[in-house]
């Protein structure tokens, strides 16, 4: 017989300068109460067996990826963590109006980027940042796009601080994925934890595609009474194909390739066995470079020739719009709070974390001589890729990296390191505080901007690391949000 | 079986649902225990937000005459009955899904976390009978009857459902529903998916009534059921001789004529309660008459 989890609280040690989500130092926070005590009254091998059950149901829903050893094909499944990560409706309610404030203010700063440039104008944005700015596309400058929306689906991550607030890390308003795994966690806990979450009055995301769906059709012509939307993906080797394939049939809409797709007279057709179908709106999973290659880039074979004609000419909506990337640039990521008041007169909700622009002499000197607190970003890379861990770097890989920073500063940024929260995590037969963050995902359409309550917790699931990016072995979490 | 089929699958459908916050009806069981039990309306509120005590009555009891053991129990009579006309194979996958209903210790997993697991295994019995019917079973006289049983249950479970998913909204279809709304309804009848990617507007109530009565491609209309009937129908009826099979033919001919030629445009605006009624009331009269011609005679 295994050992009750009576030494639970015993063996569950955070650190004092970090917030811990379940329990602060005097005792286990309300919302945590239940599942805690739910918790209590399992030994090791249930939740060992309940591991496996979460395993084996990822595995049969073939929400795996490869790896190859002595080229033989092992597939692996992104790492779950089954106990859930608790947020209460109040905090919820804050993220959501955060989030929706930010929301608006970047997709007022897309639409004046590529029209007016009032902002640069006015001298609240540098131009020569905007210029610098590999995801500024030109080619896509005086469209017009449906109802002015240009971020139709947006992750935005949070971070909590040692504070509890949270903090936007990150703004992801180009293809973001892990949406699937924020609904397939919870799928998963149904199985699971049935009791514990029809008792903990946990909020709904079930309904994220519906949502979805329905502003993808909004988006159409209202002149078409019965619009065809596809789901364009780059093809199976995609890393994020299940998610396309996925949400293609969650919505019932058809799942195809740039080869599928064919443009005349700028209008944009599907390649159907009935013959050729126009199609009215595009959910794009393929990166703006690869989408037309009479545009972008030449040797493109993932994208669809004349795609930009045809959105120019408003016979196709493109979801999200062209050239969001300028809008979550790492760099320009820092003007955010400038772009709230600028554009909304209001003080921003959520606070970004403090950001060091490198370009900036002072700021480079600054960092340069703190780096061991800092964490250095490459402004055009994500998923932790060229990422500096100032307090984990050797002495001897920060002096390369060093010279890679100062060779060209306008791509980094540097910020403090936050200690992200921590939430109790099932790892190796114990339960232990890990780092996460949190990535809710928003819904812009024409009625308005809606957020499903919750999001993708990621798992920073070594133990005291701070990078919860699953290409940096990071895992996930299922995301509660409960009305107390 | 189809029945069981049927059951199973609902149940998933509203065990899950009701793990939804908010879900409409989802937070009783009520619905389910009035379209598949007998139990009083007081009996229904004993019970109806305790989903273990409503699992056992539904899958497990044997008093529940509806129950998915009491009807594997019947349908292994009734193979064994008549062993001759079926492959071994059939049998064995009645045989061994009776034997899964009999088995100890599923009550006890039917009150934990374990119970979803339960009636994900029944339905894999239930799905691989299907299975080893259509590979070994021969087709004759035996395959048309079984047939002509299994889409006459198959529509009579797609108007019963439907209608109570109507009744659910107090048969107001003049109010546009939300998609999560009829979640029930699609998931139960296995009508989701094809749902999403047939119908393209927001008028749910018209497209969802639609897809459950007329849709030809839908395994779970009434309209592809009662195809299906008239062809296993006109194959066994042809060396009968008997007076009553013209009535019969003509009760199935308005029946079948109810359906085919209803006016699509107003699937929204009818009287829906009265229509799922007369529906139901035709379908046993049509029923009771197939008895009489080939079995009661």
């Amino acid at each position: 017989m295994a050992a009750k989890t009576e030494h639970f609280l015993k063996d569950y040690t955070y650190k004092a300068n970090n917030w811990d989500e379940m329990y602060d130092s005097k005792a286990v926070r309300k919302q945590y109460s239940s599942v805690f005590a739910n918790l209590q009254q399992l030994d090791t091998d249930s939740l060992l067996s309940k591991h496996n059950i979460a395993s084996e149901l990822f595995m049969n829903q073939g929400i795996t990826f490869t790896v190859y050893d002595n080229d033989e094909g092992i597939e692996r499944i992104f790492p779950f963590d089954i106990i859930p990560r608790i947020i209460t409706g109040t905090e919820w309610q804050r993220i959501e109006q955060g989030i929706a404030q930010r929301l608006k203010a970047l997709n007022l700063f897309l639409k004046d980027i590529y029209n007016e440039q009032q902002i640069i104008q006015d001298q609240i944005i540098p131009a020569s940042l905007i210029a610098s700015c590999p995801h500024y596309k030109r080619e896509v400058f005086g469209i017009k796009v449906p109802y002015d929306i240009y971020v139709h689906i947006s992750g935005i991550d949070l971070i909590r601080g040692s504070d509890g607030q949270f903090y936007v890390l990150e703004d992801n308003l180009r293809t973001p994925s892990g949406v699937s795994y924020m609904l397939e966690n919870r799928e998963v806990t149904k199985r699971i934890f049935p009791d514990m979450l029809a008792s903990n009055n946990v909020r709904r995301i079930s309904h994220y595609p519906v949502l979805l769906h329905e502003i993808l059709l909004e988006l159409a012509s209202t002149q078409v009474s019965n619009p065809r939307v596809v789901l364009l993906t780059p093809g199976i080797y995609n890393s994020a194909y299940y998610e396309h394939s996925f949400l293609a049939r969650q919505m019932g809409i058809d799942l195809v390739e740039g080869r599928d797709l064919v443009v005349d007279n700028h209008k944009v057709y599907m390649k159907t066995t009935k013959g050729l179908e126009q199609v009215h709106v595009i959910y794009r999973r393929l990166d703006d470079e690869y989408l037309d290659p009479l545009i972008f880039m030449k040797n493109s074979v993932l994208g669809v020739p004349g795609l930009i004609g045809a959105y120019r000419k408003g016979n196709i909506a493109i979801v999200n719009a062209l050239g969001n990337g300028v809008a979550d640039d790492k760099a320009v990521y820092a003007y955010v709070p400038e772009m709230i008041k600028y554009y909304l007169n209001e003080d921003p909700i959520l606070q970004n974390v403090p950001t060091y622009q490198l370009s900036n002499p002072d700021a480079m000197h600054h960092v340069l001589k703190n780096y061991q607190n800092m964490v250095i970003k490459n402004t055009n890379q994500s998923g932790g890729y060229g990422m500096v861990m100032g307090n984990t770097i050797s002495e001897k890989e920060w002096l390369k990296a060093k010279v890679i920073i100062e060779n060209n500063p306008r791509n980094y940024i540097a910020q403090p390191i936050v200690q992200l929260s921590t939430v109790p995590c099932f790892i190796n037969g114990k339960i232990a505080p890990r780092h996460v963050d949190l990535r809710p995902y928003a819904l812009y359409g024409p009625r308005g901007i809606k957020l499903v309550p919750g999001g993708l917790t990621r798992v920073a699931l070594k133990e005291g690391s701070l990078v919860v990016n699953s290409s940096q072995g990071g895992g996930s979490k299922d995301t509660w949000i409960v009305d107390e | 079986m189809e029945r069981t089929q049927s059951i199973l699958r609902v149940v998933r459908s509203h065990y899950i649902i009701s793990l939804d916050n908010d879900s409409i009806g989802s937070t009783t069981w009520r619905p389910i225990l009035e379209i598949f039990t007998q139990l009083s309306d007081s009996e229904i509120a004993q019970i109806e937000k305790k989903p273990d005590a409503v699992l056992k009555k539904i899958l497990t009891e044997s008093n529940n005459t509806n129950s998915i053991k009491t009807i594997v129990a019947r349908a292994r009579e009734n193979a064994r009955g008549v062993q001759n006309h079926i492959t071994k194979e059939l049998w064995e996958a009645v045989n061994s899904m009776y034997h899964l209903t009999n088995k100890p210790h599923l009550n006890q997993k039917l009150s934990g976390p374990e119970a979803l697991e339960v009636v994900d295994q029944l339905m894999q019995q239930s799905v691989l009978y299907a299975g080893i019917a259509d590979i070994t079973m021969p087709r004759g006289i035996g395959w048309d009857f079984m047939k002509l049983g299994k889409y006459l249950e198959r529509s009579m479970e797609t108007v019963v459902i439907t209608d109570k998913q109507c009744q659910l909204f107090e048969y107001d279809m003049q109010q546009e529903r939300d998609l999560t709304q009829w979640r029930f309804l699609l998931m139960s009848l296995a009508g989701y998916e094809v749902y999403l990617k047939t119908y393209r507007t927001f008028k749910h109530n018209n497209d969802i009534l639609h897809q459950m009565l007329l849709n030809e491609d839908y395994p779970h209309s009434v309209i592809f059921s009662l195809t299906r009937i008239s062809r296993y129908l006109r194959d066994v009826i042809k060396d009968n001789e008997s007076n009553e099979k013209l009535a019969l033919m003509r009760t199935f001919g308005r029946l079948y004529s109810k359906v085919k030629y209803m006016d699509p445009e107003r699937l929204g605006v009818m009287d829906s309660q009265a229509f799922f009624k007369e529906l139901r009331n035709e379908l046993l009269v049509f029923h009771n008459q197939l008895e009489k011609v080939f079995f009661s005679y």
